[in-house]
């Protein structure tokens, strides 16, 4: 940092942008502000608003932010190669209207389910091969989306403008709750599977004589996903149980969490955000990986219709492509950290992003506050992670003599 | 020509390990590249120099799959070779080094050491390839060994995001991983273009490193000092075409000077 030639204030946001940057660059370090920002906001709700912390509203705060978690966590993997997707939550509605009209034909609920996800994906799909082949921005292809797909929710959902669900299998996505003992079960399960995974790597680095994490590193890192997965359940089950949902939407996020980081098509998705030529030198296929990634954005909105059609019970215009559910969930990846220029962010994050939107909205919604304000706070949230996000790339820089890449 | 095809006869104990022939290439009006030849052998190091436009990074890039040449073929140890994509280009054991390195920042060290030859782990043969899980230990061996092998003392780190490092660490890691797999040919681009002193010369060590591996290396430089101090032969392109080839030990940087920008007759008059 240069603070000489820069006023102090400057110089101290350098110095803070500095450390921020260092912190997200380890390798679980990236959690760290959006975690902060969800500690801060449960504490202030939890002082003001004691209803807030209470188990039934923390189960029903994981409810409502289901849907923009999903959209957030497919909307992940297009941000990391630096494109957008504005027509995540109309495909949502899309599918969900789908999804209400098969059943009220008649389909048995699996084979509606899937012609929803189906549908989903080929909107995805048929974008990215817009953006790839015409070379039309993501910006303006998924913009049309954005209102072609709205209005094929209106053709699908017909005059009434709102369908009812009343499916049993559908409604149970979101109803049903694990008995508390399966919930610990599930729990202590996935305790023990990040430790032996994080365990087996720490020896097998060891036994290789590669750089491994110190002993408090690894336990810290272990006794935090422990404490934080089994007071989950813990508050969970002193309500209604874990919800099959958050079991659904936490397998979800850990397999697409898995193939980002761990696969080779991930590997690509973030090169082709990093540095797209240098992907293409390396062999790696551009256009598949860009088209792909929009085809998982489609397969993501259609599980949110499919998970937003059972929460609220029905099918309507405003609850999906109407309302604010496309910019919540866009607000949620960015605030969980993941940048808008690509190459950085995660899937996990988007989740915690969707928690600080979801508790956010919630607390307010607690303490009486309008929807005046509750809007004004969001931007605000909003805001304030995008400087996060724009400070550290720009300590990033500094580091390297001002030279933007 | 003449001077190039004596050359190999005179030498026919060695014969190139990377062979192209016949290579054209027109971007639009522009003949590019013009029935060109060029051979490098393993364990030594053939620097290709001419002007400005003469070809030198067409043709480069057609030797690392990056371009599609109009016409030409490939052989390796005289075996006939295709190369249409950077992957064949790879599998064959050719790596380029690119003059702006072709690095990912966002990736760390041993990433991008890996990139596009990812190592996956064993046993998830039922998974298509792009869906099997990374082999990061195995990526950040590879990447230990081939720092090592450089010796860039600098650079602590394998897990080191490349946005952190210095640009001399990025090119010692752009070279390294060209080096780094199981390649036998090196293409490198300018490689002291945009260094200082020291970092020239550790870059240049690097370079004589390949050679003693018994790397086939291909050094495309402006710089004739660097040159004449890595280089044991020299191929000369103008306009698109092939000169000659030179033996540098044999020929002092006039005669490259007189070829680079007149040709190759009043190049042959000054050699003779």
């Amino acid at each position: 940092m240069p603070p000489e030639d820069r006023p102090s204030v400057a110089g101290f946001l350098g110095s803070v942008a500095l450390r921020f940057r260092l912190l997200r660059e380890t390798r679980f370090g990236s959690f760290g502000p959006v975690l902060l920002a969800l500690a801060v906001i449960w504490l202030w709700f939890g002082i003001t608003e004691p209803a807030f912390l209470s188990p039934r509203n923390i189960y029903f705060l994981f409810m409502q932010s289901a849907v923009v978690g999903t959209l957030a966590v497919g909307l992940t993997v297009v941000l990391l190669l630096g494109e957008i997707d504005l027509s995540a939550a109309a495909m949502a509605g899309v599918c969900a209207a789908l999804l209400a009209v098969l059943l009220l034909g008649g389909t048995p609920a699996p084979l509606a389910i899937l012609a929803a996800i189906a549908l989903g994906v080929t909107m995805g799909l048929a974008q990215g091969l817009m953006v790839v082949f015409f070379g039309i921005p993501s910006f303006v292809v998924t913009l049309a989306g954005l209102l072609g797909f709205q209005g094929l929710m209106l053709k699908i959902l017909g005059i009434q403008g709102a369908i009812n669900m009343r499916d049993p299998a559908v409604r149970a996505l979101t109803t049903f709750a694990f008995p508390p003992a399966w919930g610990w079960g599930l729990g202590i399960a996935c305790a023990l599977a990040f430790a032996a995974f994080a365990l087996h790597d720490q020896m097998r680095r060891r036994a290789r004589n590669l750089e491994a994490d110190s002993v408090a590193a690894l336990s810290g890192r272990i006794a935090f996903i422990a404490i934080l997965v089994l007071a989950a359940v813990g508050t969970l089950n002193n309500y209604r149980g874990v919800p099959l949902l958050v079991v659904v939407l936490v397998a979800l996020t850990a397999i697409l969490g898995w193939i980002t980081t761990s696969t080779p098509f991930g590997r690509s998705l973030f090169a082709v955000g990093g540095n797209a030529e240098t992907a293409r030198r390396a062999g790696m296929s551009v256009r598949t990986v860009r088209v792909a990634a929009f085809g998982i954005v489609g397969l993501m909105a259609a599980i949110g219709g499919i998970v937003g059609a059972s929460r609220y019970a029905s099918v309507s215009f405003n609850a999906f492509a109407g309302g604010p559910l496309l910019l919540e969930a866009i607000g949620a990846a960015v605030i969980g950290g993941t940048s808008l220029f690509g190459g950085r962010g995660s899937v996990w994050n988007a989740i915690l992003g969707a928690l600080v939107i979801g508790s956010l909205g919630n607390g307010l919604d607690l303490s009486g506050a309008s929807a005046a304000d509750k809007l004004m706070f969001s931007g605000a949230i909003l805001l304030l992670a995008a400087a996060m996000d724009a400070i550290s790339r720009q300590g990033a820089n500094f580091s390297r003599g001002g030279d933007a890449a | 020509m003449p001077s190039g095809n004596t050359e190999e006869a005179g030498r026919s104990d060695a014969p190139p390990h990377l062979l192209v022939t016949g290579v054209s290439k027109r971007f639009g009006g522009v003949e590019a590249l013009c029935d060109v030849t060029f051979g490098v052998r393993r364990g030594e190091v053939m620097a290709l120099v001419g002007d400005n436009g003469a070809g030198k990074s067409t043709l480069m890039k057609i030797i690392a799959g990056a371009l599609r040449a109009d016409t030409g073929s490939f052989a390796i140890d005289s075996e006939p070779a295709h190369i249409a994509s950077p992957h064949d280009a790879s599998d064959l054991g050719i790596r380029i080094v690119y003059q702006d390195l072709a690095l990912c920042e966002n990736l760390d060290v041993a990433a991008n050491l890996a990139l596009g030859t990812e190592p996956v782990k064993r046993g998830w043969g039922f998974l298509p390839h792009f869906l099997r899980p990374l082999d990061d230990l195995a990526m950040e061996e590879t990447a230990r060994d081939a720092i090592d092998r450089l010796q860039v003392r600098t650079l602590h780190s394998v897990r080191a995001r490349v946005g952190n490092l210095s640009g001399g660490q990025r090119q010692a890691i752009a070279i390294a991983r060209a080096v780094g797999a199981d390649s036998t040919v090196v293409l490198l681009d300018e490689p002291t273009a945009a260094l200082g002193i020291v970092q020239t010369r550790q870059v240049l060590d690097v370079v004589k490193r390949l050679r003693d591996t018994d790397h086939a290396v291909v050094y495309i430089s402006h710089n004739l000092r660097d040159v004449f101090e890595v280089s044991d032969r020299i191929t000369v392109l103008r306009q698109g075409r092939n000169v000659a080839v030179y033996e540098t030990a044999q020929i002092t940087p006039d005669v490259i000077v007189a070829a680079v920008t007149r040709g190759l007759e009043e190049a042959a008059a000054d050699a003779a």
